[in-house]
C-alpha cells in the first residue's frame, strides 16, 4: 500500500501534509522500487548490437562470411582487405558492439574493406571438427571467397584471443595464399609458462579428464567456457560487475555500454568437442605450436614459415590469455616486418573497452594503413 | 533554494553510504579469491567435482536418451543421432557446392582473361564451354 501511495506521490499527484504518501521517506522507496526494475530490466533484457550494415556474402555449415557496406565517406579506400577472425566460443559481435563503440565502424570509416567471419555455434554434429577444419578447410574456402569479392590477391587477417590461434596455423602452413598482414590479439599461443596460466592448472590431466566431459556433451557446453572465463575473477564478475550498474543507474551512456557489453558476455556458444581437445591436450598441455610438434591435417605446423608482415597486440592486464602466452611468437615467425605493442587494459577490453577508440584502434589503423595500399 | 531542488533530485540510494566500505570489502575479497581460484587445491577441488557430477548424472543421461530413442521409434520420428547424421551429410554437400563454384571462378577468371588476350595470342577454340554464362 505504501508503495503504491509513492507512486502516486512520484507521479506528481496532489498529497496532503498529512498524508503518508507525501513523506521523504516514501518516495525515496518508490524511488528504490524504481531503480531496482530498471536494474531488473537492464539486466535481462538484450540491447541491440552488430548494426553496422553488412552482407552476407558466403556461408557453410555453421560459418558465414560477412562484407561490411563500404563507407562513401571514408577519406581513401585502401586496396588490400581486412579480414577479421574472432574466437570458437564467442559471438564476434564484440568487434561490432554497438554504434559509436565498434572496430567494424572505426575501421569502414577509415576506408578498409572489412570482412567478418562468424564461426557460429556448433551443433552435435560438429563435435568432430578441429582446428584442422577450420584453419585449413573453413578458413581457406572463406578467403577464396573474400579475394574473389574485393578483387584483390592480397588481404590483412585480424585473429583474436583463438581466432589468433587459428589464424597463426593458417600463415603457417599457407605461407603464399597472399596473406599480406596479420595482426595477432591477445594470442594464446604460448603455453610453456604453466604457472603463470591458471587455465592450465585447471585443465592439467590430473585433475581434468576432458574425454569424460565430451563424451557427456560432445561439444564443451558454452555455460562451461563461461564459467571457467568468470570463475578467473569471481568477485568482479559475480558481484562487482553488478555493482557497476548499480551505482551508475542514472547514467544512461554507462548503462548503454554495460547493457551492450553484458548483452555479449551472457551471449555463450559451445565449442565442437575435438577443437576443444585439441585446445586442452596438444596447447595447453603440451605446448605443441610453440615447440614445432601441432600437427594439423598430419603435417607440423611450423610458425617460422609465417612471413606476413605481423603485429601482436597483448594486453598488458589479460588475465585470461597472460602476455606471456602471446610474447615469444615474434622472435620464431620468419616476417622482416614484426612489431609487437602493448596496451593497458584486459583481453576484451583493449578493442571493447572506453578507451579502445583512443588506444588500441588507432595504431592498428595506423600499423595497417602503411601496409594495405 | 536550488541546493533543495537539487538535493530533491537526487535519486535515493540506500546503499550509497556504504559504497565505501562495499568497495574495499571487494577489494579485499577480490585478491583472496583470485588467489584460491589460482591454487592447486582449488583445481583439484573443482576437477573433483566436476567428475563427480559427470560420474552421478551418467546413468541418468544414458537411460534418458535410450528411453527418448525408444519413444521417437515408436513415434516414427528421427532420433538426433539420425538428425545429426543428416546434418553432416549437408554439410558435406555444402562443400561439395563450395568446390564447384570454386571451379566456376576459376573457368569464368580464365574466360575473362581470354577474352581480354589479343587475339594472336588466343587459342584456336573459341567456343564457349558448355552451361558456362558469357
Amino acid at each position: 500500500m505504501q508503495l503504491a501511495a509513492a507512486r502516486q506521490c512520484a507521479s506528481g499527484e496532489d498529497a496532503t501534509d498529512t498524508d503518508i504518501e507525501s513523506t521523504p521517506l516514501v518516495e525515496q522507496i518508490a524511488a528504490l522500487e524504481e531503480r531496482m526494475r530498471a536494474f531488473s530490466r537492464i539486466v535481462s533484457s538484450k540491447a541491440p548490437i552488430a548494426q553496422t550494415p553488412k552482407t552476407l556474402v558466403w556461408a557453410l555449415n555453421k560459418t558465414k562470411l560477412y562484407r561490411y557496406a563500404p563507407n562513401p565517406e571514408a577519406p581513401h579506400r585502401h586496396r588490400v582487405p581486412l579480414l577479421l577472425v574472432f574466437a570458437l566460443m564467442n559471438r564476434p559481435y564484440i568487434l561490432d558492439l554497438r554504434p559509436g563503440h565498434s572496430f567494424v565502424e572505426f575501421m569502414v570509416g577509415r576506408g578498409y574493406d572489412v570482412y567478418l567471419l562468424d564461426w557460429g555455434s556448433p551443433g552435435i554434429e560438429d563435435k568432430h571438427l578441429k582446428f584442422d577444419d577450420y584453419a585449413l578447410e573453413y578458413l581457406p574456402r572463406a578467403i577464396r571467397k573474400l579475394k574473389q569479392i574485393s578483387g584483390s590477391e592480397q588481404f590483412s587477417m585480424l585473429g583474436w584471443c583463438i581466432g589468433a590461434i587459428l589464424t597463426t596455423i593458417y600463415a603457417a602452413m599457407r605461407p603464399d595464399d597472399g596473406l599480406r598482414n596479420l595482426l595477432l590479439l591477445t594470442a594464446p599461443l604460448d603455453f610453456s609458462n604453466r604457472e603463470g596460466l591458471t587455465f592450465a592448472r585447471w585443465t592439467d590431466e590430473k585433475y581434468f579428464d576432458v574425454e569424460k566431459v565430451l563424451a557427456a556433451f560432445g561439444n564443451m557446453p558454452g555455460e562451461m567456457i563461461d564459467y571457467g572465463a568468470r570463475a578467473l575473477k569471481p568477485v568482479e564478475n559475480y558481484i562487482g560487475n553488478y555493482c557497476k550498474l548499480w551505482d551508475n543507474l542514472d547514467n544512461p551512456r554507462a548503462v548503454e555500454a554495460w547493457q551492450a557489453m553484458n548483452t555479449w558476455v551472457t551471449d555463450n556458444i559451445p565449442i565442437a568437442g575435438a577443437a576443444y581437445r585439441q585446445l586442452i591436450v596438444d596447447l595447453y598441455r603440451n605446448n605443441a605450436l610453440m615447440r614445432g610438434e601441432l600437427r594439423i591435417c598430419n603435417q607440423l605446423v611450423d610458425v617460422g614459415r609465417i612471413r606476413a608482415n605481423l603485429l601482436t597486440v597483448i594486453a598488458e592486464g589479460d588475465h585470461i590469455t597472460p602476455p606471456c602466452q602471446s610474447e615469444t611468437v615474434v622472435e620464431k615467425v620468419s616476417s622482416q616486418d614484426k612489431q609487437t605493442y602493448r596496451v593497458p587494459g584486459g583481453h576484451i577490453g583493449i578493442m571493447a573497452g572506453s578507451s579502445a577508440h583512443r588506444t588500441t584502434w588507432p595504431h592498428i589503423e595506423e600499423w595497417l594503413a602503411a601496409r594495405s595500399d | 533554494m536550488p541546493d533543495v531542488k537539487e538535493e530533491k533530485a537526487k535519486p535515493f540510494d540506500p546503499f550509497e553510504p556504504f559504497r565505501e566500505m562495499r568497495d574495499a570489502y571487494l577489494d579485499a575479497m577480490s585478491k583472496t579469491m583470485v588467489e584460491a581460484v589460482n591454487s592447486e587445491s582449488y583445481a583439484q577441488a573443482s576437477g573433483a567435482m566436476l567428475d563427480w557430477s559427470l560420474t552421478a548424472s551418467g546413468p541418468f543421461r544414458e537411460a534418458m536418451e535410450k528411453s527418448m530413442l525408444q519413444a521417437m521409434q515408436q513415434l516414427s520420428l528421427p532420433s538426433r543421432q539420425e538428425i545429426a547424421a543428416l546434418a553432416e551429410r549437408f554439410t558435406n554437400l555444402e562443400l561439395r557446392v563450395d568446390d564447384m563454384d570454386a571451379k566456376l571462378d576459376r573457368v569464368l577468371n580464365l574466360l575473362v582473361q581470354m577474352r581480354s588476350s589479343p587475339p594472336a595470342e588466343q587459342t584456336e577454340s573459341h567456343e564457349r564451354p558448355a552451361g558456362i554464362p558469357g
